[in-house]
């Protein structure tokens, strides 16, 4: 009997789960905001009726994407808003926090571009929602 | 192992593991330079040690690329290598010329050195990473091209495959660009323009084949995955090196004399640079999604993910942050490029070094992959160095950034001493989390000691779960 592995490219979804984890990364790397809407619309139209591989990423992407804006916009502006805009202090911490959360989030994107690309599922570490299916 | 003349890189990565060593220890002594001004003064002043530490890493790293080819030419090669005694005596002629360097730097003052080795009759010295006597450097050129020669006919005569090829090409890239150090022109714009072909072209050009290829080489022995996968892989990362990396140079270009376009060829290109370390992740990372067997050297695995995501962090993020003129302008040469330059080196060459130690020193010693305690202590040493280089990266830039402000920024800017004492608490953090590397590097070591059930020898031919 002769078994042949399925190629990644071949699992349903992956070209949807493919492109929502690259708008995550673009998001965060390029083009923020714009590419944050081209992901809430494919969300909304592809989410309910999509394979699990695709609705999966989809919905992380999303809701990583989220807190992402919350993590680099909200809290920078705390910090620069608390310390002061001419306190040499409150630069050290922002650049450094920017810095290494906005990595971090990059990091986690291409943890999730590659999973993708192999056809597996992914569950962002502490901000992506449980899968329940 | 599959030819025996690849036992000729064990001396190499024994040699590379004992500069290391070497290295972190002068490290550690000019960390601690940096808030007691003299200590160890005058046996070993900072400027004497700094030389060390930075001498030392390039040649460990040079020993590691070596050994890293005479295992790996032959296995893509598929026959044995050229001429192993070739090997053998340039592994000794570099090792002697290289601790003779060393010495010369400890025992005697540096001008005595020139003198002594005849600087004068060719100058060469005195220039950052480049002070090695003139006749240190002929000694590299001709070690250089006898192991070019040695794998170059080994490839010539054997199978083509891209992980070899691309090797060579960074390799002939690496002695080539060498070349330019005997370049020492009175003008010190132009000196430091091709000062620039021989460092940044080395690091941010052709040492980046040597990586993606030695990285290949790794995923395809542990994953199991398609070669033809890998090396399409390979084929787009190299490219994206080569095409941001090269007119890349030009970030180095903004203030030393040169014209004002570089400002802009230099951030658009080195904006750019982040791209192939991006792209190494999520190969390293889609590979191993992938993979097709469980090989029983988890902690090759380890080293080679954590390569990708070190040096993406340290090359890529951490060059990104200061690599733009307008940013430049404020942060040129201040503790933001030494917290870059740490990170950058300990992700992307030291540690695949230790990837294809970590993969290839089992087999040298006659088994597929260490016992589990011993891979379970390479783990912690794993994880030891990388945070303890996450922290020192962190300290460093931190200090950076209010050097940049206090130093630069402010209406009223302070003296370069006076802010040098007030970043003095990140320097004693960075210093903590150097000494925390050096317990990892001491772990590791340890671990190559470490006995217990050894998985078993692969035969010739065989890969480890076929």
């Amino acid at each position: 009997m002769t078994q042949t592995i399925q190629e990644p490219f071949q699992v349903p979804g992956y070209t949807l789960a493919v492109l929502a984890e690259s708008l995550y990364l673009i998001n965060l790397l390029l083009l923020p905001g714009l590419t944050f809407i081209i992901l809430l619309w494919l969300y909304v139209k592809h989410e309910n009726h999509s394979p699990p591989l695709a609705s999966c990423h989809l919905r992380q992407t999303l809701v990583a994407s989220v807190w992402a804006g919350l993590l680099l916009i909200l809290i920078n502006g705390i910090i620069i808003a608390m310390g002061g805009y001419k306190a040499p202090y409150t630069w050290v911490i922002a650049i450094l926090y920017f810095t290494t959360c906005h990595s971090l989030l990059v990091l986690l994107g291409i943890l999730g571009l590659a999973k993708a690309m192999a056809g597996k599922l992914f569950r962002y570490p502490l901000i992506g929602p449980v899968e329940l299916r | 192992m599959q030819y025996s003349s690849q036992a000729v890189a064990k001396p190499y990565f024994i040699a590379a593991i004992g500069l290391f060593v070497g290295q972190i220890l002068f490290g550690l002594i000019m960390g601690l330079q940096y808030v007691v001004g003299d200590f160890l003064f005058p046996a070993i002043p900072f400027n004497i040690a700094r030389m060390v530490h930075t001498n030392l890493l390039i040649v460990w790293v040079l020993f590691g690329f070596m050994g890293a080819a005479y295992y790996l030419i032959p296995e893509e090669a598929e026959k044995e290598l050229h001429s192993p005694l070739l090997a053998i005596v340039l592994f000794w002629t570099f090792l002697i010329a290289g601790v003779l360097t060393i010495l010369g730097y400890l025992l005697m003052s540096y001008a005595k050195l020139a003198a002594f080795t005849g600087n004068s009759f060719l100058p060469t010295m005195g220039r950052e990473f480049l002070e090695q006597p003139t006749i240190t450097k002929i000694g590299i050129v001709i070690v250089a091209l006898g192991f070019i020669y040695n794998v170059g006919m080994t490839v010539l005569q054997g199978r083509k495959t891209v992980v070899n090829l691309v090797l060579m090409t960074g390799l002939i890239g690496l002695a080539v660009m060498f070349l330019f150090s005997f370049y020492n022109p009175s003008n010190l714009v132009l000196d430091k323009y091709y000062w620039w072909w021989v460092v940044h072209l080395w690091v941010e050009g052709v040492w980046e084949l040597i990586l993606g290829s030695i990285l290949a080489f790794v995923l395809i022995k542990i994953t199991g995955v398609d070669r033809e996968v890998i090396e399409k892989w390979l084929y787009v990362i190299i490219a994206m090196a080569l095409i941001t990396g090269i007119i890349g140079t030009g970030h180095h270009y903004y203030w030393i004399g040169t014209p004002e376009y570089w400002q802009w060829w230099g951030s658009v290109f080195s904006a750019l640079e982040p791209l192939p370390f991006f792209l190494m992740t999520v190969f390293a990372f889609n590979m191993v999604n992938r993979r097709r067997r469980e090989h029983p050297n988890k902690a090759a695995t380890l080293w080679a993910l954590g390569t990708a995501v070190m040096a993406f962090l340290g090359a890529g993020v951490w060059g990104f942050l200061h690599t733009l003129a307008p940013i430049n302008y404020y942060t040129h040469g201040t503790q933001i490029t030494a917290a870059h330059g740490h990170m950058a080196f300990y992700g992307a060459y030291v540690m695949i070094v230790l990837t294809i130690i970590s993969y290839a020193m089992p087999l040298l010693r006659g088994r597929a992959a260490n016992s589990n305690k011993a891979q379970v202590l390479e783990m912690w040493s794993f994880w030891l160095m990388s945070i303890a280089m996450v922290f020192i990266t962190l300290f460093l830039t931190a200090a950076g950034i209010l050097q940049v402000y206090l130093q630069r920024a402010t209406d009223t800017p302070l003296a370069f001493m006076a802010v040098q004492e007030k970043v003095a608490l990140f320097y004693w953090l960075r210093e903590t989390a150097g000494l925390v590397f050096f317990i990892g590097l001491v772990i590791y070591l340890i671990s190559f000691f470490v006995t217990g059930e050894q998985k078993l020898a692969v035969p010739a031919g065989a890969t480890a779960m076929n």
